[in-house]
C-alpha cells in the first residue's frame, strides 16, 4: 500500500471511531433495569455487612430491589426513592453520601488535597526555574 | 503438647526479636557487624521459632488436637485436608502466626543480603534492628493477647468454652470441633489468597525499616532508596497478586458476581499498593536525577503505617465488614504501635529532614520526571480519598453517634476520574521526551496507538457502554497497550535491521536489556487490561432471574439453559444440594453447570458456590438462589469479557516479577535516555 493511502486510511478510520464513539454517548440512555441497578448500588442492605442491596443474596435485599424495580416502574425519582428507604431504615442506609450536611466535608476534602498537592508541585517547579535562571546552561 | 511446643516457638521468637532489636542498632551504632555475624543467631531464632510455631499449629489441625482452644473453634475432624491447613489463617490468632511467619522469612533474607554486602554494613544491621522491633511486637501479642496456642479448659462436646494461656495448665479436649467459618471453607484459593496477601502486606515492612536506618544513620543518598526499592517491589508483587486473588475469590464465592466491593478489608489492602506503587515511581527518579528523597521517606513510611492501620481497622471489630470475622483486644494493641510508629517515625524524619533532602533539582513540568510528580500527586490521592471514605463513616458516628453510609457510589464518583488521570499519565509519561519533540515525530509514536485506542472506545460503544467516562478508559487503555508494543516493535526492529537479527528474539533481548524498564511497561499493559476489563464487565453485565422445573429450559443472551435434574450428596464436612444444568449455544451443548447450596455442620446459613462457565466472550454465571423438589430458582448472570481482569491483573504482578529476577543482559541504553542525560 503506498505511503499516502495508508496515511489516509488510518485517518479516515480514527474518524468513523470517533464518529461511533460521540454519536453512542451522545444517543446514549439510561433504561429502566439500569436505574433499578444503579439504584441498588446506592442503597445499603440493613442486614448484610456493608453490601449494598444489589450486591446482596440475601432475601432482604432482594425484597428492597423488588421495591426498587415497582417504584422505577411508577415513574418516580431517584431522590424519592432513596428517601423511602432513608425514612425507613436511616440516613445510614444510604451508600450514596449527600453533597450536604455532615457529608459535605467528605465531598470537600478531595479537592482541598488536590489542591493543596498541585499548588505544592507548582511552588516546587518555581524553584527550579529560579534555579535554572542562576545556571543558564542547565535548562537542556 | 501442640500448646507447649507453639508456645515454646512463639517465645523463641520474641527473645530472638529481642535480641535483634537490641544488636542491630548496637551494631548500627558502633558501625559494626561485618558479615552479619552479630545478628546470625537473632535472626535464625526468630526464623526458628516462627517456624516452630507454623508447624505446632498445622500439625495440631491436620491431628484434630481439639485441646487446643484455636483449633477447637476453628477446625473440625470432618474438615478436608486443604482446608485444615488453611484454617491456620482463617481466624484472627493463626493469621498473626502466618504474619509473624512471613514476616521472620523477610528478616532471614534482608539478614542474608547484609551478610554479603562487602565491608560494614551499617544500614542493613540498622534496618534489622527496626524488624527485630516490629517483630517483637507482633510475637508479643502472639504470646499474649492473641495467643493461639490457648489451652482449653472447659468444653461443652463442641468447641472450647474456656481457655488458659499458660500451655502446661491440664487441657480438655473438646469432642469435636467448630469447623472453620463456612465462607472460608468454600473455595480452594482460600489456601493461597491470604498467604500470598501477607507476603505484600509485611513485605513492606522491609523498605520502611531500610528508611528508619538510613534516617538514624543520617544517611542521604541512593543506598537505602535502591535497597528498598528492591524490596518494595517484591512486596509488591505479592500485594498485587494477592489483591487479584482476593477478587477472584469473592467472584468465585459470593454469588453476585461481584470482586470487589470497597469492603474496608479490601481498602486496607489497596491503600498501601498505591503508596508502595507511588514509590515504586518516585523511587526511580530519585535514582535517575537526584529529587523527591524526603518525599521517599514521607511515602515508604506511610505505606507501612497504612498496614498497621488497615490491620488494626479490620481487626479490631471497629468496622463491620466480610472480613472481620473476629474482634479481640488487639484493637487497642494495634492502635498503641500504629501510634508509636507514626510519631517515632515522623518524629525521627523532622529532625533529620535538613540531611536528606534533596537538592531541588527538577526540569519543567511537561518533562518526564513532571509527569512522575503528577502521577505520584494522584496516588497519594487515591490513597487519602479511599481512606477517607474508610474512615468518614466512623468518625461521624463517634462524634455525633449518627450513621452515614459511604460506599460504592461515593468511590466510583471519585476513584472513576481519578484512576481516569492516573492511566492518562501513565499513557503520556513513556513517550515523553527529556526534551522536546516536534510534532511530527510526535505523531508518528502515537498514531497507531491512537487508533488502536480509539478502535477499542467504538467497540465498547457498539457493545452498548454508554457512560462517556468508561468509554474514555476503554480508549486510553487501548492507547497505552499500543504505545507499549509500538515502542518494542520499532525499537527491536531498528537493532534486528542493523544487526541482521530475526524480529521475535530481538525482542526479547530488547527487553532483556532493561528489566526494570520493560518490566513496569509489561505492568502498565497489565493494568491497562485491567481497566478494560472493568469498563467492559461492569457495565455491561446482564442479569435475569430464572425459575425452572426439571425438564424446562430457558434463553438468556444466547444460552440456552436446561434444567436436568436436583441434585443431592452427603459429604464429610457438609450437605451439598444443587441443580444440574445443561448449557446451550447455538443448538449445540457448550458444557453442564451445577450451582449448589452447602449447609456446613456447625452453621445454620447455608453458603452458595454460584457455577461459572469461562468462555472467549464472556462468563455465564449461574447463582442458586432456592431450590425444592418442584423448582429451581437462578440467578444468572452474563459478565462480558471479564476474564480480562485476572489476566490484567497477573500481567500487572507478572510486570513486576520480570524486573525482580531478571538480570539486565546488556547495559541498558535507552534512546531518549541517552539522549537526555547527554
Amino acid at each position: 500500500m503506498p505511503e499516502n493511502m495508508r496515511r489516509w486510511l488510518v485517518l479516515a478510520l480514527m474518524a468513523v471511531f470517533a464518529v461511533v464513539i460521540v454519536a453512542g454517548i451522545a444517543v446514549g440512555e439510561e433504561t429502566e433495569t439500569d436505574r433499578v441497578q444503579s439504584l441498588g448500588s446506592r442503597i445499603k442492605c440493613p442486614v448484610c455487612q456493608g453490601e449494598a442491596i444489589a450486591d446482596s443474596p440475601s432475601e432482604t435485599a432482594r425484597a428492597m430491589m423488588e421495591i426498587v424495580a415497582e417504584r422505577v416502574a411508577d415513574g418516580q425519582t431517584d431522590q424519592e426513592i432513596v428517601e423511602y428507604f432513608t425514612e425507613r431504615y436511616g440516613n445510614g442506609v444510604s451508600l450514596d453520601p449527600p453533597f450536604s450536611g455532615r457529608t459535605l466535608v467528605l465531598w470537600l476534602l478531595p479537592f482541598v488535597a488536590a489542591g493543596f498537592g498541585i499548588v505544592m508541585i507548582l511552588g516546587r517547579r518555581r524553584k527550579f526555574s529560579d534555579d535554572e535562571m542562576a545556571e543558564p546552561d542547565g535548562a537542556s | 503438647m501442640i500448646s507447649i511446643l507453639g508456645t515454646l516457638g512463639v517465645f523463641i521468637a520474641v527473645v530472638g526479636s529481642a535480641f535483634l532489636g537490641v544488636r542491630g542498632f548496637t551494631a548500627l551504632a558502633r558501625r559494626e557487624d561485618e558479615s552479619g555475624r552479630w545478628l546470625k543467631w537473632p535472626v535464625l531464632a526468630l526464623l526458628g521459632g516462627s517456624l516452630l510455631a507454623m508447624f505446632s499449629l498445622e500439625a495440631g489441625l491436620l491431628a484434630d488436637d481439639f485441646s487446643v482452644s484455636y483449633i477447637a473453634n476453628n477446625s473440625a475432624t470432618t474438615t478436608p485436608f486443604l482446608y485444615k491447613v488453611a484454617s491456620a489463617w482463617a481466624a484472627l490468632e493463626g493469621s498473626i502466626v502466618l504474619w509473624g511467619l512471613v514476616l521472620a522469612g523477610f528478616v532471614f533474607f534482608v539478614w542474608r543480603a547484609h551478610s554479603r554486602q562487602q565491608g560494614v554494613d551499617a544500614l542493613g544491621a540498622g534496618a534489622l534492628g527496626v524488624l527485630g522491633v516490629v517483630s517483637l511486637f507482633f510475637f508479643v501479642v502472639m504470646l499474649t493477647i492473641s495467643n493461639p496456642f490457648e489451652v482449653c479448659t472447659a468444653s461443652s462436646g463442641f468447641g472450647c468454652a474456656d481457655t488458659s494461656i499458660l500451655p502446661w495448665t491440664t487441657s480438655v479436649a473438646a469432642q469435636e470441633g467448630f469447623g472453620p467459618n463456612p465462607l472460608l471453607q468454600n473455595h480452594p484459593l482460600m489456601a493461597i489468597h491470604p498467604p500470598m496477601l501477607y507476603l505484600g502486606y509485611v513485605g513492606l515492612t522491609v523498605p520502611f525499616a531500610f528508611a528508619i536506618s538510613a534516617l538514624l544513620l543520617g544517611q542521604s543518598g541512593d543506598e537505602w532508596l535502591r535497597r528498598s526499592r528492591s524490596w518494595t517491589r517484591i512486596a509488591w508483587v505479592f500485594l498485587t497478586a494477592g489483591i487479584v486473588l482476593g477478587g477472584l475469590w469473592s467472584y468465585e464465592v459470593l454469588g453476585w458476581g461481584g470482586y470487589w466491593a470497597w469492603d474496608p478489608v479490601e481498602n486496607a489492602s489497596f491503600m498501601p499498593w498505591l503508596l508502595a506503587t507511588a514509590f515504586l515511581h518516585s523511587s526511580a527518579v530519585q535514582i535517575r536525577r537526584g529529587v523527591l528523597q524526603a518525599w521517599n521517606f514521607v511515602l515508604v513510611i506511610a505505606a507501612f503505617g497504612l498496614t498497621i492501620l488497615g490491620t488494626f481497622l479490620t481487626r479490631s471489630g471497629v468496622i463491620v465488614s466480610v472480613h472481620s470475622f473476629t474482634q479481640s483486644a488487639i484493637g487497642p494493641a494495634l492502635l498503641w504501635f500504629l501510634m508509636l510508629i507514626l510519631v517515632g517515625s515522623l518524629g525521627l524524619f523532622a529532625m533529620r529532614a535538613h540531611l536528606v533532602s534533596s537538592s531541588p533539582r527538577l526540569d519543567s513540568l511537561s518533562s518526564r520526571e513532571g509527569v512522575f510528580l503528577v502521577n505520584n500527586l494522584l496516588l497519594v490521592l487515591f490513597a487519602f480519598v479511599v481512606l477517607l471514605g474508610t474512615l468518614y463513616p466512623m468518625i461521624i458516628e463517634a462524634v455525633s453517634g449518627d450513621t452515614v453510609g459511604v460506599g460504592r457510589p461515593f468511590y466510583d464518583k471519585v476513584a472513576i476520574p481519578i484512576s481516569f488521570l492516573l492511566i492518562l499519565a501513565m499513557g503520556i509519561g513513556p513517550f515523553t521526551p527529556y526534551r522536546s519533540a516536534s510534532p511530527k515525530v510526535v505523531w508518528e509514536r502515537i498514531k497507531y496507538p491512537l487508533l488502536f485506542g480509539l478502535g477499542v472506545g467504538a467497540l465498547l460503544v457498539s457493545l452498548g457502554q454508554r457512560n462517556g467516562w468508561i468509554v474514555l478508559l476503554g480508549l486510553l487503555s487501548g492507547f497505552i497497550i499500543g504505545l507499549a508494543v509500538r515502542q518494542l516493535w520499532t525499537q527491536s526492529k531498528r537493532s534486528a535491521d542493523k544487526k541482521g537479527r530475526k524480529l521475535a528474539p530481538e525482542m526479547v533481548r530488547t527487553m532483556r536489556s532493561d528489566p526494570s524498564y520493560w518490566g513496569g511497561q509489561i505492568a502498565h499493559i497489565g493494568v491497562a487490561v485491567l481497566a478494560l476489563g472493568i469498563a467492559i464487565s461492569s457495565n455491561l453485565a446482564s442479569e435475569t432471574v430464572v425459575e425452572l422445573s426439571p425438564g424446562e429450559s430457558d434463553s438468556f443472551d444466547g444460552y440456552t439453559l436446561v434444567y436436568v435434574e436436583p441434585f443431592q450428596r452427603v459429604e464429610e464436612n457438609r450437605t451439598v444440594t444443587g441443580a444440574r444444568m445443561d448449557i446451550y449455544r447455538s443448538e449445540s451443548k457448550i458444557t453442564t453447570l451445577e450451582p449448589r447450596l452447602n449447609q456446613y455442620k456447625a452453621s445454620r446459613q447455608s453458603v452458595a458456590s454460584p457455577a461459572v462457565n469461562t468462555g472467549l466472550r464472556g462468563d455465564l454465571y449461574l447463582s442458586l438462589a432456592s431450590i425444592d423438589s418442584q423448582s429451581v430458582t437462578l440467578e444468572v448472570y452474563s459478565f462480558p469479557l471479564i476474564w480480562l481482569v485476572w489476566v490484567g491483573g497477573f500481567l500487572a504482578a507478572s510486570g513486576g516479577v520480570f524486573a525482580w529476577l531478571v538480570k539486565p543482559a546488556a547495559k541498558p541504553v535507552r534512546r531518549e535516555e541517552a539522549s537526555a542525560d547527554a
